[in-house]
């Protein structure tokens, strides 16, 4: 039975609902995954369709009408979204029903989902780690069988590195392949939203449904008409890879021959720019970051100060109350490098890398069908002693951004388990190659039935 | 001994039917709060949408002010917090406008004066605000509407230069049918930029001078702060380089308390929106609809078509009246003939009726029946009024209405004929009287000749006969 087949029927009647919402009580108790979960609000999907009664969860930055928006965040803690977003009525219109709003690192910003205002998500695989981020909680309800699928959105790695932390598929599209309209914008033109799941075939056909041009989002892509051919022969790797962890190190090493061993030629590359991903990606990001965020002032929805002496007092207290301190660091460094007389400096420089990025992975992609990195240098982090700093966590970001300034699709497989913990490594492919990466996952076999942490349970559903 | 430097900013506001980047209905006057949605209310994960008649417009605008057209224009974000401003940054154009390098020919005293345009470029209003004691209350129904902003090099002299840009270019948006050009109300909007130096030391330090909602307003307040500058300069002092309001009650303009410096606005591209290219098709429908100019009809009506200053200044100023005009020219009539209904009886009777020239019901057709009428004197010149109102009261073809009341002069020779005998032959005294030389007394035998006729026959023609007949 494939996967979505055993989804089905979980919302058919009083028992298998109430089945469901105990296994999902069972898990959240521990994990803290999403901060709604209810079977009953989503009224708008349709009857039949493709995923006709499948429940999905959607990342809390995605509006959902009816549902919260929080971004994770106080400032929004209490918004209820008037409007669906472009994806998720796309899954409506096939039948799926969204379940549950999944916690995330506020607005988008960190690689933990620690960096939520609103509740703690834990790895399922280990409650003291964190589950990545910042679609943590996404990809901790689909490791914990939660959901069959849900939505995230990637920014710098966002999809991806979670996805990695908690052992599941993560595909970030193609930039422009699926519509923005109704993802919470962080830095708009580097995210999209993308899938995770503990199948390709899923992440496959939602995919196929999410992706298309959309008027309400002018940056939005129609896929071509003729899809770039689907079969690799040889797959790219960077000559210089450093500082990872042993056990991603060790998975790194066993996934090149794993590739060799299907008989597909292994090439190494060379993209000088990849050394800036880091500056570039935080340069750009948070200079988009400084203008998107400029809007949540408490004066038409969201979070408002009982300081009211003044417009401007009102408008600086309720920032000063709403925003946490990543997303305030974050506003602050994107202010200070659009500043007249330092864009070239910083904005100018970083849109240079990012052309020097694009035209390195446009090389080769000559050479090449995809390439293959790790995800991130280590496993998912336990909290406490031996911590990612958030710089730390800031340079590992270097192999997801690098997909995000290019603007190519990138997909996270999981390749085993060690020390109770997932290991993965990621795709990269050219625009509109997402089906090759699916196919090439395919081929590479992981055991998705050995990938499930304690307290996972398809039996409840069958 | 000084010299002076006008540059405007003018902004106005495009008609379209809807909001610049949403699809929300661009009216006014609708109660607060009624024409928004969450792309202009600015809510979380929302994205612009540009509208594509507010390019077209633009561009327009940008063609008939001689402009380079961008073919590939971008939008950016201009940076600043205000209440009024939903997103708390303006989606506007910075680096790659609409349209650039382009001029504009004012007549200033009948002499022609090319003023440079330096750029055009499209942006979004911002909502109003409306200050009550300690309290502000916001109205979003304009946040959002498409703004187009045009900034000239400060190639004006005088406050009647800045008063002459500003009345042709209000006239030029209106014959394009960009913009309604009302001041009042806000839909045309300018600022001036003005300094002051002496003779060829180049631009000086400038003022801005807001608040400037009449064409007049903006002559008055540019003399008077052209005045002050030079009072400044003159006690030896600097002019301090700010923002004054002109105020109309007391003719001066006042300082306006500026609590930021200089902003800086951090412009960087949109992100949200690719640059948007003109096709062919679009630049081709930019092109049919950027009409031939007030400025250039104006020319064409005096030195093509004779007509009189006056009238030439009265037709274009409306380019309804351009197109009736032209329209009943076009079915033959005399041009200068029809400029004169036009700009007498035709305006009047809409004046004294309060109606619209669009609702008046004259048509090209029936303006031209009604010159014919009286032309070929069936109808009375005297007449020709009454029938007008009517036309305009009960939309009826003039012919229609003349039968109808009766209003055909008599042209029949034979019955004149009678009815000039019965005057000669009933009136001894008064034929005894023009015969002896007071010929003035014949218009009071045409006076009885009209009682005879009531009133239809052509008083030309009865004069005539009645001289034929008494051998003058």
């Amino acid at each position: 039975m494939t996967l979505l087949k055993s989804w089905d029927r979980v919302l058919a009647d009083v028992q298998s609902r109430t089945e469901y919402q105990n296994y999902v009580t069972a898990w959240e108790s521990k994990i803290r995954s999403m901060l709604t979960f209810d079977l009953n609000r989503d009224r708008f999907g349709a009857q039949d369709g493709p995923l006709a009664n499948i429940p999905f969860a959607v990342k809390d930055n995605i509006a959902v009408r009816d549902f919260n928006l929080t971004c994770g965040s106080r400032i929004l803690e209490n918004l209820v979204s008037p409007y669906t977003a472009t994806a998720v009525e796309r899954l409506q219109a096939a039948g799926a029903r969204v379940v549950g709003k999944t916690n995330l690192d506020e607005f988008g910003m960190g690689s933990s989902t620690d960096n939520s205002a609103l509740a703690q998500t834990n790895n399922p695989w280990n409650v003291n780690a964190v589950p990545g981020g910042s679609s943590g909680g996404s990809a901790a309800a689909v490791a914990a069988g939660l959901v069959p699928f849900a939505l995230g959105s990637d920014t710098g790695g966002s999809v991806r590195q979670p996805a990695a932390f908690c052992g599941c598929f993560g595909l970030k599209p193609t930039y422009g392949t699926v519509s923005r309209f109704g993802l919470v914008a962080y830095a708009s033109s580097l995210e999209v939203i993308g899938v995770l799941s503990r199948g390709v075939d899923t992440l496959e056909t939602v995919y196929d449904i999410i992706a298309g041009r959309d008027d309400r989002d002018q940056s939005s892509v129609a896929r071509p008409q003729n899809s770039p051919a689907r079969g690799t022969a040889r797959v790219g790797i960077l000559r210089q890879i450093a500082e990872l962890s042993p056990a991603i190190d060790a998975a790194y090493r066993e996934t090149i021959e794993k590739v060799k061993s299907l008989g597909v030629e292994i090439v190494e590359i060379d993209i000088p720019a990849l050394e800036y991903v880091v500056p570039a990606y935080y340069t750009i990001a948070t200079a988009e970051a400084s203008a998107n965020l400029a809007r949540y002032t408490g004066i038409r929805y969201g979070h408002r100060t009982s300081d009211d002496s003044s417009m401007e007092q009102m408008v600086a207290a309720s920032r000063n109350e709403g925003f946490g301190d990543e997303v305030k660091l974050r506003i602050l460094l994107g202010t200070y490098v659009l500043r007249s007389g330092f864009q070239d400096q910083y904005y100018i420089r970083a849109q240079k890398i990012r052309t020097a990025i694009r035209n390195g992975f446009d090389a080769a992609f000559g050479q090449v069908d995809l390439m293959l990195t790790p995800v991130f240098p280590t496993q998912a982090f336990l909290r406490g002693e031996g911590e990612l700093t958030p710089f730390q966590q800031k340079l590992a970001d270097k192999f997801t951004a690098a997909a995000n300034l290019a603007g190519i699709p990138a997909l996270t497989v999981p390749i085993g388990v060690t020390d109770g913990l997932p290991t993965a490594m990621q795709l990269l492919a050219p625009d509109f190659a997402e089906h090759r990466m699916f196919d090439f996952a395919r081929r590479m076999g992981v055991d998705m039935a050995a990938m499930t942490p304690d307290g996972f349970d398809e039996g409840w559903r069958k | 001994m000084y010299q002076s430097f006008i540059g405007l900013e003018i902004h106005i506001h495009l008609l379209t039917r809807t909001k610049a980047f949403c699809g929300c209905t661009a009216e006014f006057g609708a109660p607060p709060n009624t024409h928004v949605c969450p792309v202009c209310l600015g809510y979380p994960g929302v994205l612009p949408a540009v509208n594509e008649e507010a390019m077209k417009m633009s561009y327009m605008v940008a063609k008939a002010l001689n402009c380079e057209l961008s073919p590939k224009c971008y939008f950016d974000r201009k940076n600043y917090f205000y209440p009024d401003m939903t997103k708390n940054y303006q989606i506007s154009q910075f680096h790659d406008p609409v349209g650039r390098n382009g001029y504009f020919d004012v007549e200033v005293d009948g002499e022609i004066k090319r003023v440079r345009i330096h750029d055009v470029h499209l942006e979004e209003d911002a909502g109003k605000m409306i200050h009550s004691g300690r309290t502000s209350l916001l109205d979003y129904n304009r946040a959002g509407t498409s703004l187009l902003e045009i900034v000239t090099e400060p190639d004006l002299v005088t406050g009647k230069d800045a008063e002459a840009f500003i009345r042709e270019f209000r006239r030029m948006v209106r014959h394009l049918g960009v913009c309604d050009g009302n001041m009042e109300e806000g839909s045309l909007r300018c600022d001036a930029n003005v300094s002051i130096n002496l003779k060829g030391q180049g631009l000086g330090t400038k003022t801005e001078v807001k608040n400037l909602n009449s064409a007049r307003f903006v002559r008055k307040a540019l003399e008077y702060e052209i005045k002050r500058q030079g009072r400044v300069l003159g006690k030896g002092e600097k002019v301090i380089q700010e923002t004054r309001l002109w105020d109309s009650d007391n003719n001066v303009t006042a300082s306006m308390r500026t609590k930021e410096k200089a902003h800086d606005y951090r412009y960087f591209p949109e992100p949200d929106m690719p640059p948007f290219c003109p096709d062919d098709a679009f630049m081709s429908e930019v092109v049919s609809r950027v009409v031939e100019l007030p400025l250039v009809k104006k020319q064409r009506y005096l030195n093509g078509l004779q007509l009189s200053v006056d009238a030439a200044e009265f037709l274009v100023e409306d380019r309804l009246f351009c197109d009736l005009f032209e329209e009943t020219c076009a079915l033959g009539g005399d041009a200068k003939q029809i400029s004169n209904w036009l700009c007498g009886d035709v305006q009047g009777q809409l004046k004294r009726a309060e109606v619209a020239l669009t609702d008046s019901h004259i048509t090209a057709a029936r303006l031209n029946e009604l010159v014919k009428l009286v032309d070929s004197g069936v109808l009375q010149r005297g007449k020709a009024k009454e029938v007008l109102e009517l036309v305009i009261a009960e939309d009826k073809d003039p012919s229609a209405v003349v039968r109808e009341k009766g209003f055909e002069q008599v042209q029949d020779d034979s019955q004149l004929d009678g009815w000039v005998s019965e005057a000669i032959d009933k009136n001894p005294q008064a034929v005894e009287q023009i015969l002896a030389g007071n010929t003035k007394t014949i218009s009071f035998l045409v006076g009885q000749v009209m009682r005879f006729s009531k009133g239809k026959a052509d008083p030309k023609k009865v004069t005539d006969k009645l001289s034929q007949a008494l051998g003058l």
